[in-house]
C-alpha cells in the first residue's frame, strides 16, 4: 500500500531572543540580537497509510502541534521533506487544503453566529461540493449522529461538545483523505467523549479517512489507534501498534492496596521501603507500579503486609496510559 | 481540481460577508448605537472644516466649496476601506491569540478570505455623507456634468480607494512581525486626516513625503485635480490609477509574504 503521509528527515527550528528579566531586561532585549535556536522538531520520519489512524502523543511542549502545522502546510520545515498525497503541503498550500481537513479542540472554526447548515453551506462552496456528495454526506452524518438539533442552532449558542461534534462534522464534509483532530476530546464530559469516538471511527471505516489525532486522553488512543507515535523534546521516541507497546512494558503491573490513616501520608512510607516501585495515592487506593522483572507482585504484598495493616488489595495490567506516562518520565526507550 | 475563478471568489465573498451581516443584525443595540456613532464622527468632522471657512475664505487659493468637494471625495474614497477591509482592524488580534491558523487550513486565497469576513455597515453612513458633500459642492462649483466626467470620477474615486487600502494593509500586517501593529495601523489611519486638504498648502519635504512615500495626496487631492482644474492637471494625477494599481498590488503582496511568516501559538 502506498503512503498518503510521508515524512522524511523533518526538522524545525524557531529562532528565539534570549530574554532578560525585570524590566531593565526588557528594554534590553529591544536592542538585542542574541538569538538561541530552538529544535522544535528534530529529524522526524514517518510514513502514514490511507485509512490507518494514527496516535500522535507526546508531553506539552513536545512538538506535535509543530508537526501538524508543518503537514497542513503553515509552516516551512527548517530541513527535511513532508509529501500529503503528493503535495508539498508549505509550497501548494491551497491545494493540500483541499486533501485535509482540521479540528482543533480549542478553537472552533466555524462561523459563530450561524446555523451550522449555514455554515456548512459556505463550506460547500469553498470546497467545491457536489450537490450529490454533499447530500450523501448528510445522510451519513444523519446515521451516525443526532444533527437535527445541531443544524439550525448558531454556533455560539451551542455547548462545547455539540460545538466539537460539529467541528469534526465540518471537517469530514469535504470527504478529505486525512483529517487531523488536534485533542477533539478535551474538556468533554464522558458520555460526549464516547459519541465523538464512535463518530470518528465510524467516518474512519465508512470513507477510510486517515485520522492523526493528537490527544493527552489515553482514552481516546485505546479506542481509536492501532498505531501510536510519540515524540518528545521535538525526537520521535516511539512509532508502533500500541499492542507492541504493552507487551514491551508488559512486565509492568499495578498492585492497589487499601490501608487505614491517610493514604498520602502512607504512600510516602511505602515508597520509602519499594524503592524501586513508582508509588502513587489517590483517595482511595494507593498505587504501586512493579515491574516484575526485578520484583514479584506478591513478594511486593509481602513486603507490604510485614510493615502496614492492609485492608483490600486488586491487581490491574497496566494500562496505555501508565505505559505512556512512562516512557514520558523516563525520555525515551 | 476546478480552477477557482474569480465567479468562485465572488460566490463566496458574497457568502461569507452576508453571514457577519446577519450576526452584526442580530446585535441590534449595537447596530444602532454604532450607527450614531458614525453620524456624530462625521458631523463634526464637517463641524471642524466649516469653522476653519468661517474664518478664512479660501485656503491657498482653494475656495470653500472646492475645499468641501476634496473633503466629500476622500470620505467617499474611504468608504470601500471601511466597509470592505475592516478586518485588517482584528489581524493582529487572530494572530496574537493564534486563531490567525483557522484561515490558513482553507484552500482558498487567503487574502480573500480574511478580509471577506467583515463587513463594516458604518461605512455606509460615509458612503451617504460623502456622496450629498460632493453633490452639493459640485452644483455650488457648477461643474459640468457629462457621462465621461461621471466615469473619470469612478475610475478617480476606485484609484484613491486603492491607494488606502493599500496603506492599511500594509500597516496591518507589520503584526506579524510585531504582533501588535495597532499603532502602526493608527498612524496610517491618522494620515487620511490630511488627505482631504490640497497638498500645496504643505511645505515641500511634507508635499514629497505625501506624494512619494506615504501617497496620501492620492487619495484626494491628485484625482480630484482632474474635475475640479481641469486645465492644470498634473502628470500625476494621470498617473494616479496606475500608481494606485501598483500600490495595492505590492500591499497585497506584502501583507501574504508577512503572512508566511505567521507560525501560530502552541496548543
Amino acid at each position: 500500500m502506498s503512503s498518503i503521509i510521508e515524512i522524511k528527515d523533518v526538522t524545525k527550528e524557531f529562532k528565539v531572543l534570549n530574554r532578560h528579566e525585570g524590566l531593565k531586561g526588557s528594554i534590553k532585549d529591544l536592542f538585542s540580537r542574541d538569538y538561541k535556536v530552538i529544535r522544535a522538531v528534530d529529524n522526524i520520519s514517518m510514513n502514514v497509510i490511507q485509512g490507518e489512524i494514527v496516535g500522535y502523543l507526546g508531553p506539552n511542549g513536545a512538538g506535535k502541534s509543530t508537526t501538524i502545522k508543518m503537514m497542513t502546510g503553515v509552516l516551512e520545515p527548517t530541513s527535511g521533506e513532508i509529501l500529503v498525497d503528493g503535495n508539498v503541503p508549505y509550497k501548494n498550500r491551497t491545494k493540500n487544503a483541499q486533501n485535509i481537513g482540521v479540528v482543533f479542540g480549542q478553537r472552533s472554526q466555524l462561523w459563530w453566529a450561524l446555523p451550522l447548515v449555514e455554515s456548512f453551506k459556505i463550506l460547500k462552496d469553498i470546497y467545491q461540493i457536489s450537490d450529490n456528495a454533499y447530500n450523501e454526506m448528510i445522510e451519513l452524518y444523519r446515521s451516525l449522529v443526532d444533527i437535527e438539533p445541531l443544524m439550525h442552532k448558531p454556533v455560539r449558542q451551542m455547548s462545547l461538545g455539540q460545538r466539537t461534534l460539529s467541528d469534526i462534522l465540518a471537517a469530514f464534509l469535504h470527504d478529505p483523505k486525512i483529517v487531523f483532530l488536534d485533542e477533539p476530546t478535551i474538556g468533554l464530559d464522558v458520555s460526549m467523549k464516547s459519541k465523538i469516538r464512535t463518530l470518528i471511527h465510524a467516518l474512519n471505516k465508512e470513507k477510510n479517512t486517515t485520522v492523526i489525532l493528537t490527544t493527552h486522553d489515553m482514552g481516546d488512543v485505546d479506542a481509536l489507534c492501532k498505531r501510536i507515535v510519540i515524540i518528545d523534546k521535538g525526537r520521535m521516541i516511539y512509532d508502533n501498534d500500541i499492542e507492541n507497546l504493552k507487551s514491551f512494558f508488559g512486565s509492568y503491573r499495578t498492585l492497589k492496596v487499601r490501608m487505614d490513616g491517610d493514604l498520602k501520608e502512607a504512600a510516602e512510607s511505602v515508597q520509602s521501603i519499594l524503592p524501586d516501585c513508582s508509588v502513587t495515592a489517590d483517595d482511595e487506593w494507593i498505587s504501586v507500579l512493579v515491574d516484575e522483572d526485578k520484583e514479584g507482585v506478591i513478594d511486593v504484598l509481602g513486603t507490604l503486609q510485614r510493615s502496614f495493616g492492609i485492608k483490600d488489595m486488586k491487581l490491574e495490567e497496566i494500562s496505555s496510559e501508565d505505559v505512556i506516562k512512562k516512557i514520558y518520565e523516563e525520555d525515551g526507550l | 481540481m476546478k480552477r477557482k475563478s474569480l465567479g468562485f471568489y465572488l460566490r463566496i465573498y458574497r457568502k461569507i460577508l452576508a453571514q457577519d451581516l446577519k450576526s452584526k443584525m442580530s446585535y441590534r443595540a449595537d447596530f444602532i448605537i454604532s450607527t450614531i456613532g458614525m453620524i456624530f464622527t462625521n458631523i463634526s468632522g464637517f463641524i471642524g472644516f466649516w469653522i476653519i471657512f468661517r474664518n478664512f475664505p479660501s485656503i491657498n487659493g482653494w475656495s470653500y466649496h472646492e475645499m468641501l468637494f476634496l473633503y466629500g471625495f476622500s470620505l467617499v474614497a474611504l468608504t470601500p476601506v471601511q466597509c470592505f477591509f475592516d478586518n485588517n482592524w482584528s489581524l493582529r488580534q487572530y494572530v496574537y491569540s493564534g486563531d490567525f491558523i483557522k484561515y490558513c487550513f482553507r484552500p482558498i486565497n487567503l487574502f480573500i478570505y480574511f478580509q471577506s469576513e467583515v463587513f463594516d455597515i458604518k461605512g455606509l453612513g460615509q458612503f451617504a455623507f460623502g456622496t450629498g458633500t460632493l453633490i452639493y459642492s459640485w452644483i455650488k462649483l457648477d461643474l459640468a456634468f457629462t457621462p465621461l466626467i461621471l466615469l473619470k470620477l469612478i475610475v478617480f474615486l476606485i484609484t484613491a480607494s486603492l491607494i488606502m487600502i493599500a496603506l492599511q494593509n500594509a500597516a496591518a500586517a507589520t503584526c506579524f512581525w510585531t504582533h501588535n501593529s495597532f499603532y502602526v495601523l493608527d498612524l496610517a489611519f491618522r494620515f487620511k486626516d490630511y488627505a482631504r486638504y490640497p497638498i500645496t498648502i504643505f511645505s515641500p519635504v511634507f508635499r514629497f513625503i505625501f506624494s512619494f512615500v506615504i501617497p496620501i495626496a492620492f487619495i484626494a487631492y491628485y484625482p480630484s485635480l482632474v474635475i475640479l482644474r481641469p486645465d492644470e492637471v498634473p502628470v500625476l494625477s494621470w498617473l494616479s490609477p496606475l500608481i494606485g494599481t501598483a500600490f495595492f498590488f505590492a500591499s497585497y503582496k506584502f501583507w501574504m509574504y508577512a503572512a508566511t511568516r505567521y507560525s501560530g501559538t502552541g496548543s
